[in-house]
């Protein structure tokens, strides 16, 4: 038999497109949002680069699951931080996003308007009333009606400081800046007498501090973005000072996370946000600071500190909606957050659990002194992170920053450019 | 005679069947993702929402995207700064590494090592080299001419990624140039040395000939990589390309526009296509220029 070379094209074009018909979006063959059935089937439960220091905690948390479900088996899968967004966005993409996902709000809400995120206050709105009011709050999205994720976990964290540069500098180490004006003025007097070597900041002001520092951010309507008021405009034109005094880092313009703990570890920057997490760092690779730390209160000028919180979504195309629902808020309920909470320096997001003694007695550690601090903060914190500030908008925001810090703009332009920039991928995000 | 003819009637097919894992494998991997990408690029498509056909729209914008000029112009530098290093040095090395004598391995090897070394690796530690309190810097602080902010300064940053680079390609094209070199007839060298031709003019007029066409191909090879780099930049500018975003390459903005839960697949894809057709036309242009000389 001879086989003609357009049957055969078209023959490998079809081998060819079939495996990768497979690849494409997952369709909608998904479930429903009713939660109120049988709790059993095989789910996938991913977290966010856990595994490395939880697996006990973990698989016992499934053990303890699947011993009260009979009936149900829950896969967990890690992913590594870096990249995360990127992963969910692929098995987003590719129709193969897990049943329970670890999320963050602003990753929650491109997943909720794709309909990709089970809207809980339908499917799980019971469970309402165990968390706090702006825990629960924080996975809602402007423009839809729905909430999206369990609140899990909450972080805040103090501002350390190295108080041998604060000595050298000729500034009290028991007297912190508590309050934006002295921390600028600090801040200049620190550059001022190293000369120009140490910087007290390291880190461009990103839209957590314009927040903290009085701006609004977004209109009320939450259909555009605000940060160009007189507020914002005064934060950044307080930066450009900085920078131009070397009281801000001159490598703050390309700096991360990581490179700025770097340099708060080296001595090379006196001041650095951080959590309760980063002083057992201190105290296993820089020693020296940490006989020499200062742990102050974050500085804010609307009252409220800055708070990140973790949640739990169940994704809407889940064959199994009873397990996903009650296998994440098992993993939030009260008893879960707080067994967790003892392992690692994290806050329960459940109504009550910060009144546990172990949140409220000190035992004249460190350790205990700085978790104190930041349960008794976190009562009226507020995740400054509009939940609708996606990467692109970081990246625009920061850019502009830059500019003016180089002094290619004025704090003015440069911040009606960022909310024009942020605006326009607003609105094409649809 | 009955089995030859039998094998002649199945020559039609057996060399599709042959070749049908290699096509698979391309067409999965190459041409279905190329033709997906140029698709995409006349869409509004974004990570999680299916796009529509917007026509020639993303192009138009890209237009007027200050970020796209800015990435054109970084990714044209880069080729500007990196293809010539690239031609000469590694020439200059592979001559120095040609002749057998002791030892002679172990500085082939240490040649070579950037290249396999892992990009990520590399480019920490050039982080930690030319950082403010780096060792470079505390160099020339020692010897007075003080620090440089090589990681802070825009286009100080472009050409300390240009310099990681070449340090890094330096070995592979160290390779290819010592395979062209022992094909170069050495009884030519000693005609030219008996004509006294000195060290010089024996390279002008004997060696750069005679690997002229390994010279073209290295700058073919170089420049496409150049213009499509990515992770050097990445890792030394940080995330956001530099201050500003001004050291952003195209392959950079391509990737930060494209991925993400919001990402903009068609802008991306756009942005994709206009990478591939100048990497089209350098490799045009260089195999022009040389076929030009040859006549």
């Amino acid at each position: 038999m001879r086989i003609s070379r357009r049957a055969f094209a078209l023959a490998a074009a079809a081998v060819l497109a079939l495996p990768l018909s497979a690849c494409g979006s997952g369709g909608d063959d998904g479930g429903s949002t009713d939660a109120s059935g049988k709790v059993e089937g095989d789910i996938t439960f991913q977290t966010w680069n856990l595994r490395a220091n939880f697996k006990s905690y973990f698989d016992g948390l499934v053990a303890d699951f699947e011993k009260k479900y009979p009936g149900t088996h829950v896969k967990w899968i890690d992913q590594p931080a870096e990249g995360y967004a990127d992963k969910i966005s692929a098995d987003a993409a590719g129709g193969t996003l897990p049943d329970v996902v670890n999320v963050s709000p602003d990753l929650v809400a491109p997943l909720a308007k794709a309909g990709l995120a089970l809207d809980l206050d339908k499917a799980a709105a019971t469970y309402r009333s165990e968390y706090l009011a702006g825990a629960w709050a924080s996975h809602r999205i402007p423009g839809t009606s729905g909430t999206y994720a369990f609140p899990w976990y909450l972080n805040t964290g103090p501002l350390f400081y190295n108080k041998t540069l604060f000595k050298q500098a000729g500034l009290d180490p028991d007297q912190p800046p508590k309050t934006y004006d002295e921390l600028f003025a600090d801040a200049l007097k620190m550059a001022h007498q190293s000369d120009g070597k140490v910087a007290t900041l390291a880190n461009v002001p990103t839209i957590e501090d314009f927040g903290r520092y009085g701006s609004q951010l977004m209109n009320k309507a939450g259909t555009g973005f605000a940060f160009n008021d007189t507020k914002g405009v005064e934060l950044l034109t307080k930066y450009k000072e900085l920078y131009d005094a070397r009281a801000l880092d001159p490598q703050a313009l390309t700096a991360t996370p990581e490179s700025t703990g770097k340099k708060f570890l080296t001595g090379a920057v006196a001041m650095n946000p951080g959590s309760a997490l980063d002083l057992d760092n201190f105290k296993k690779q820089a020693p020296n600071l940490y006989r020499n730390i200062g742990i102050t209160d974050q500085i804010t000028s609307t009252g409220h500190v800055n708070m990140y919180v973790m949640g739990v979504m169940v994704n809407s195309r889940t064959r199994h909606t009873a397990a996903s629902v009650a296998f994440a808020h098992f993993v939030t309920d009260a008893q879960n957050q707080m067994s967790f909470a003892k392992k690692v320096a994290i806050f329960p997001s459940t109504a009550g659990s910060l009144d546990d003694p172990y949140f409220t007695k000190e035992d004249g550690t460190d350790e205990t002194r700085v978790r104190i601090a930041a349960a008794k903060s976190l009562k009226n914190a507020v995740n400054y992170t509009p939940v609708l500030f996606s990467d692109q908008m970081k990246t625009a925001l920061r850019n502009e920053v830059a500019k003016t810090l180089q002094g290619k703009e004025s704090p003015r332009a440069a911040l009606d450019n960022a909310v024009r920039a942020c605006d326009r991928l607003l609105q094409q995000e649809g | 005679m009955a089995d030859v003819s039998r094998v002649r009637r199945q020559l039609p097919t057996s060399p599709w069947l042959f070749a049908a894992p290699g096509l698979l494998v391309v067409g999965a991997f190459v041409l279905y993702p190329f033709v997906s990408t140029v698709v995409n690029s006349f869409t509004d498509r974004r990570t999680l929402i299916p796009g529509r056909f917007v026509g020639l729209a993303n192009f138009r914008e890209l237009i007027h995207d200050d970020m796209f000029w800015t990435g054109l112009r970084n990714s044209t530098l880069y080729i500007v700064g990196v293809v010539p290093a690239l031609v000469v040095l590694p020439l200059l090395l592979a001559l120095l590494v040609q002749k057998n004598i002791p030892g002679i391995t172990f500085f082939r090897s240490a040649f070579y090592t950037p290249v396999v070394a892992s990009v990520v690796v590399v480019g920490l530690v050039w982080v930690w080299l030319l950082d403010e309190r780096g060792l470079v810097n505390s160099l020339l602080e020692t010897v007075g001419i003080g620090r440089v902010g090589f990681l802070s300064d825009q286009w100080l940053l472009l050409l300390s990624a240009m310099a990681v680079t070449v340090w890094k390609g330096l070995g592979y094209y160290m390779i290819i140039y010592l395979a062209a070199l022992a094909n170069v007839p050495r009884e030519l060298h000693e005609a030219a040395a008996v004509d006294g031709a000195g060290a010089v003019r024996r390279f002008l007029t004997v060696t750069v000939p005679a690997v002229r066409s390994t010279m073209v191909l290295v700058a073919a090879l170089s420049s496409v990589a150049a213009f499509k780099t990515f992770s050097e930049v990445y890792l030394l500018a940080g995330p956001d390309g530099g201050p500003a975003g001004e050291d952003t390459t195209l392959v950079m903005l391509v990737q930060r526009t494209g991925t993400g839960l919001t990402g903009r697949v068609g802008y991306a894809s756009a942005l994709s296509v206009v990478v591939f057709v100048v990497t089209v036309a350098l490799m045009l242009l260089v195999l022009r220029a040389d076929r030009r000389e040859r006549t």
